[in-house]
């Protein structure tokens, strides 16, 4: 029962520059360790072979040295890897491919669809069909030539493809390099390993994309997983298992704060994720200057614990109340311009004005801790 | 604050104690002359407040010489509700002691304790300056200075603010101001004083750019990878299909068949060369072949001219034979003419001559007639001339000696008038008969005698008169007589005359001899220029001339009687015509002798010609040789035909094969062939260029490094818009607490206007004067007249100054602060009416503030309503 681990959309050499330099960092070198994760899980599930179906690299040009950790990270996985070039790393005249076996970097069990056709593993009782990018994007449907491809009876037909299936991802999501939703069926394929969307997706039974096995985007669309997929034998129908390999979870969270207990829910929520996540917070609406500080507090924390969070308060209006106001011991004209920066948030300067509450507030508090000591 | 007693000693005059004690809580008037130590107490006053009681530099508050002197100061005064006393003591025992209520403070503390009180500053070194006195500075009015009030209000500023602080308390920020402080700190680390980025904003700013233009040069970059990528597909793509069709190897073989087929067409060319240079050789023979037999045909030819030519010899020699009797004939002819033209000539030559020798003697007869006459003249003139000599010897005279005679004459003519005037005249009328003797000279009848010298008149019979005429001139007249008689005499005997009419007739008959001597020699020269013997001599010779010609004409023969004779020009030209004709003649002989000669020569060669041609032409040689001629030259036309018609054939052959296309042909494949090849080799070497391009470049991670730029430069985004915002924020805070502080400050004008307002309307009861932000009397308004408070006179500004001062006392007595007012000598330039003004506003003020006014002029302010103090009296 032949049995293989499908996986795509790796994107090596991707450098994430919303984050801090240490947390990008951090985040590329998940990406490398996704890889090693798959070569284990590939042993664990005593895997035949390992389909990439495209975009293993994020660009052409990238360093010697990503290239040459690329492949050195499959070296957990000892059986066959097959690479297909994706819209990121088409297989033109020069690319990644050509520049990695130029270095020498591709091991002997890694094959590399460069060129349209079959690659036949016997042994592991697969011929892969193989539709690999040649140009950077192609408006016609390079999986069409699956049904011209003959195949020895006894292998499966594995067909390896990287494009958008029509008509199942919305309109503006690559609607470059086009693929037939019933491929599998027209081609008499036994499955079609898909790369391009990075959430596990399923077509049809016998045609699924795999997603990304390391998340790199806050995009909520089930990344971090790769498929195990094993068949009885030609013709049968495909088993297909999900297994998680992210190590990040990545957040993005869109929050209005009124009331104090909106601030608790989402303090709460924030306790409850996991250490490696990711997180990005937006926060609208008002808050107190005492619960500012407890948000301010409560992200000091979240920033030690997780890998990274951000959170932009730009939109967040500060609301001192009374008490605020007497705590901070603003007399005179201070007071009054405390009042004035208040209703300025509702105006064109809301930002400045906002900025302007928490450094005056921030000033008189410490003025007034101090004189209490 | 009320000063109640002042003690002071060992202070500039007053080394010995001096107290002014009693002081009231308004109005205080103290007064003295003059040096009586009033400016000194003032100066006390001031130093026991300003001055630091370890001042080295207060050497003027010594006592004259005294260097051992410790100057004292003591001060009572009492404010709410407690006492205070201040001892300082200067120079030799520097102290400080303050006592308030029941505490006491020494030194520095006790310094500090008095400014806080009166808001005033120590200076760090030295004499205390208008820029230390703060509060005191405004309320204490030094002699002269009351209208400088601008210099006051701003020392005192701060400390203004501060006392006064209290008043406006509820919109007063406790700390707003350093609150101010911090955030401008803040936001100057940010912003430039004009609002532009600074230190890490600005260095951000940059940042960013750079990282941008990193990031639009790896752009480029890549785009140009990209476009290198493109290209080694697009070239491979050719390479190979080029590589599979070999498309040259197709023209190659088109070249090979054009050029065979051109091969072809250039051997017809050569046979036709051959061709065409045997035919130029044949048609060179078949014009050999004609010319030979032009040549044969012409020897009859010839024959036929050569024979006309001998008969042409005959005819002219015969010709020129005939004329030989003419030009015998003409020259015999000629010959006798010349003879006879030469007896002519000398014939005409003979009559010549003798007609020249009849005109020379006929010429000398008349010259020998001419001389002839002229000698017998000339021998009569010169008889005259002698005569005229003769006369002129006779009559010699000078003509100068004559005029100088007459001079003398005259003068002694005058002379002897003038005797006569002067001399005695003796004039006498006698009887007849009677008779008298004067200088023994008789005298009788009646006569007259001038008497020049003593005379004696003798009358008979009576004696003797001696007459002496008289008179000085006359002696001198008389010698003067004397001399002229004497010269005249002595001229007269040297001319040889008696009388001056006798010279003059002498010179009158000299001149006519000279006359006459002139004339006849004019005469003479006439007729005988040369002289006599010269005229001689000429007839002499004029006379043998004429013998000799007489004889040669003798000698000379007669022509014979009828013989015609021509002129001698006439001969002449006859002889040359004749000479000329016989030349003609001769020559005209010798040219026929000579044509003769030729003709006959001529005759001779034409005979030889022809009889040479005669024996050719009929030889038998020659009539093989014109037969074999006429067979070679039919031969040869019937070649040449056949030639032609072979080439023509060819000639259209080649032409049908178009060469010049064909070579056309030949070069195009060629071309085509290396432009095939070099295209692909092109491709080939570009192929292996982008090839070594890529990977280089490839191997630079051109987009990895972008990404790592773009992180790069969205990090720097961020920092910078985190910046920015605060920028933003903060400039906005700094702004909105500057304007809200300016604003308190304005607040805080409005008491002190009401407090100027209140004396203003007594000194000038239409006038306004407003106070400005930094709560100083500015603009001054009075009915139509507007300006500053500096602008106005200076009594004006005194006072002014003066009640603005009393209006700060007034606001920080609301704000229950110390005052105290002291006026030095003020108001001194104020007039009489003003001064009323003004001292009811004092005595107004006085109710609320003590008042201490030191002056020297008591009797200006005898109706204060207060006794007035004087220092003398206390000293006394």
């Amino acid at each position: 029962m032949p049995t293989f681990l499908h996986t795509a959309d790796w994107q090596m050499g991707r450098s994430y520059s919303r984050f801090e330099t240490e947390d990008g960092a951090a985040l590329v070198e998940a990406r490398f360790e996704a890889i090693e994760k798959l070569a284990q899980l590939a042993n664990e599930h005593q895997c035949d072979a390992v389909l990439v179906a495209g975009d293993v690299f994020d660009a052409q040009t990238v360093s010697d040295r990503t290239v040459r950790r690329v492949f050195n990270a499959t070296r957990g996985f000892s059986g066959p890897w097959v690479m297909l070039p994706g819209n990121h790393d088409a297989a033109l005249a020069e690319s990644v491919w050509t520049r990695a076996q130029r270095l020498g970097a591709v091991p002997e069990n890694v094959h590399l669809a460069l060129e349209p056709g079959v690659i036949t593993l016997k042994p592991q009782g697969l011929a892969i069909l193989c539709a690999p990018l040649t140009q950077r994007h192609t408006y016609g449907d390079l999986t069409e030539a699956f049904s011209h491809y003959e195949t020895p009876e006894s292998l499966l037909r594995i067909g390896l493809a990287h494009g958008s299936v029509q008509g199942l991802l919305s309109e503006d999501i690559d609607a470059t390099n086009p693929i037939v939703p019933d491929r599998s069926d027209v081609s008499r394929l036994d499955y079609l390993a898909l790369g391009d969307w990075h959430g596990t997706k399923q077509v049809n039974d016998r045609t699924w994309y795999s997603g990304t096995p390391e998340p790199e985007r806050f995009r909520n669309n089930e990344a971090g997983y790769a498929l195990v997929v094993s068949s009885a034998g030609p013709g049968a129908k495909p088993e297909v298992t999900s297994i998680p390999t992210g190590r990040y979870q990545w957040h993005q969270w869109r929050e209005a704060l009124a009331v104090e207990s909106d601030l608790d829910q989402l303090l709460q929520r924030l306790e409850t994720l996991p250490d490696p996540s990711v997180v990005d917070l937006r926060l609208e609406g008002s808050i107190t200057l005492a619960g500012e500080a407890r948000l301010l507090r409560a992200l000091s924390v979240a920033e030690a614990r997780f890998r990274s969070i951000r959170c932009d308060r730009s939109q967040l209006q500060l609301e001192p109340t009374d008490d605020d106001i007497a705590g901070l011991k603003a007399d005179g004209y201070v007071g009054e311009v405390i009042e004035n920066l208040r209703d300025r948030q509702q105006g064109d300067q809301s930002e400045a004005a906002r900025d302007a509450l928490a450094i005056l507030a921030g000033l008189l508090k410490g003025r007034e801790e101090e004189s209490r000591q | 604050m009320k000063l109640q007693r002042i003690r002071i000693e060992h202070l500039r005059q007053f080394r010995q104690p001096f107290v002014l004690g009693g002081l009231q809580p308004g109005l205080n008037l103290i007064h003295g002359p003059n040096e009586s130590g009033k400016s000194t107490l003032v100066r006390a006053i001031r130093a026991a407040f300003f001055e630091r009681y370890r001042s080295t530099a207060v050497d003027d508050l010594r006592p004259w010489g005294d260097s051992a002197a410790a100057p004292t100061i003591e001060l009572d005064f009492e404010h709410q509700g407690q006492l205070w006393r201040l001892t300082k003591s200067f120079l030799q025992r520097k102290r400080c002691d303050l006592t308030v209520g029941t505490d006491s403070y020494s030194e520095d503390d006790a310094e500090e304790k008095l400014a806080e009180l009166l808001g005033y500053q120590y200076p760090k070194r030295g004499v205390s300056k208008a820029e230390h006195w703060g509060i005191p500075g405004l309320l204490w009015v030094e002699q002269g200075t009351g209208q400088d009030l601008e210099q006051s209000v701003e020392h005192a500023g701060d400390h203004l603010k501060s006392a006064l602080n209290s008043l406006v308390g509820e919109v007063a920020s406790s700390g707003g101001d350093e609150l101010i402080d911090a955030i401008r700190a803040q936001r100057d680390t940010l912003l430039t004083g004009t609002g532009k980025p600074r230190g890490d904003y600005l260095q951000l700013e940059r940042d960013r750019a750079q990282h941008q233009q990193d990031i639009a040069e790896l752009g480029d970059r890549i785009v140009g990878y990209q476009e290198q990528v493109d290209r080694l597909g697009k070239l491979s793509q050719d390479y190979e299909r080029a590589q599979s069709e070999r498309p040259w190897e197709e023209a190659q073989r088109q070249l090979e068949q054009t050029r065979a087929r051109y091969q072809q067409v250039e051997r017809l060319e050569q046979q036709q060369s051959q061709e065409k240079a045997t035919l130029a050789q044949l048609q060179q023979n078949h014009r050999l072949l004609q010319q030979n037999k032009e040549h044969q045909d012409s020897l009859g030819r010839q024959l036929v001219a050569r024979k006309t030519e001998l008969d042409k010899a005959e005819k002219e020699l015969s010709l020129a034979q005939q004329q030989a009797p003419v030009v015998a004939n003409r020259l015999s002819d000629a010959k006798a003419a010349y003879a006879a033209a030469e007896k002519k000539i000398k014939l005409a030559r003979l009559l010549e001559t003798r007609g020249r020798l009849e005109v020379d003697i006929q010429r000398l007869e008349q010259q020998e007639q001419l001389l002839t006459r002229n000698l017998t003249k000339a021998r009569d003139y010169q008889n005259q001339v002698d005569q005229a000599r003769q006369q002129l010897g006779v009559n010699r005279i000078g003509a100068a000696d004559v005029k100088r005679l007459k001079q003398v004459a005259h003068q002694l003519n005058e002379a002897s008038i003038r005797s006569s005037t002067i001399a005695t005249r003796l004039s006498w009328q006698l009887e007849p008969g009677a008779a008298l003797s004067l200088n023994d000279e008789p005298l009788e009848g009646q006569g007259e005698q001038q008497l020049l010298e003593e005379s004696s008149l003798s009358v008979p019979g009576v004696g003797t008169l001696v007459i002496a005429p008289g008179g000085d001139e006359l002696a001198s007249t008389r010698r003067k007589l004397k001399t002229l008689q004497q010269t005249f005499d002595d001229q007269r005997t040297a001319m040889g005359v008696d009388t001056v009419e006798q010279a003059e007739d002498r010179l009158l008959a000299f001149e006519a001899a000279e006359q006459a001597l002139k004339h006849a020699e004019e005469l003479l020269n006439q007729v005988a220029p040369s002289g006599v013997a010269l005229l001689l001599s000429s007839q002499s010779q004029v006379e043998s001339e004429l013998e000799s010609a007489k004889v040669q004409l003798q000698a000379t023969p007669r022509p014979e009687q009828g013989e015609s004779v021509p002129a001698l020009a006439e001969a002449e030209a006859a002889l040359v015509r004749a000479g000329k004709e016989l030349d003609e003649a001769e020559s005209g002989e010798r040219g026929y002798q000579n044509e003769l000669l030729i003709r006959k020569q001529a005759r001779e060669n034409a005979k030889a010609e022809w009889q040479r041609l005669a024996d050719e032409e009929q030889s038998p040689e020659r009539q093989q040789q014109l037969q074999a001629l006429a067979q070679d030259l039919e031969n040869s036309v019937k070649q040449t035909v056949q030639l032609e018609a072979s080439l023509d054939n060819r000639e259209r052959e080649i032409r049908d094969a178009r060469p010049d296309l064909l070579l056309q042909d030949i070069e195009r494949y060629q071309n085509t062939i290396n432009t095939l090849r070099q295209t692909q080799e092109s491709r080939e070497r570009e192929l292996r260029d982008i090839r070594v391009r890529l990977e280089a470049w490839g191997a630079e991670g051109l987009e990895e490094q972008l990404n790592d730029k773009q992180a790069e430069l969205e990090q720097c985004n961020r920092r910078y818009l985190e910046l920015d915002r605060r920028a933003r924020a903060l400039d906005l805070l700094l702004t909105l607490l500057t304007e809200k502080r300016q604003a308190l400050t304005r607040r805080l004008q409005a008491p002190l206007q009401k407090h100027l307002d209140h004396y203003l309307s007594v000194l000038f009861p239409q006038a306004t004067l407003e106070v400005d932000e930094q709560l100083r009397p500015g603009t001054f308004t009075r009915g139509a007249e507007l300006g500053q408070m500096n602008e106005l006179s200076f009594g004006a500004r005194e006072q002014m100054g003066l009640i603005s001062r009393l209006a700060y006392a007034d606001l920080l007595r609301d704000a229950g602060r110390p005052t105290l007012v002291i006026l030095d000598d003020t108001l001194v330039h104020s007039d009489r009416g003003r001064l009323e003004d003004m001292k009811r506003i004092l005595f107004d003020a006085a109710s609320r503030h003590q008042i201490l006014l030191f002056t020297c002029h008591p009797e200006k302010w005898q109706d204060l309503g207060v006794p007035p103090v004087d220092i003398q009296a206390l000293k006394g």
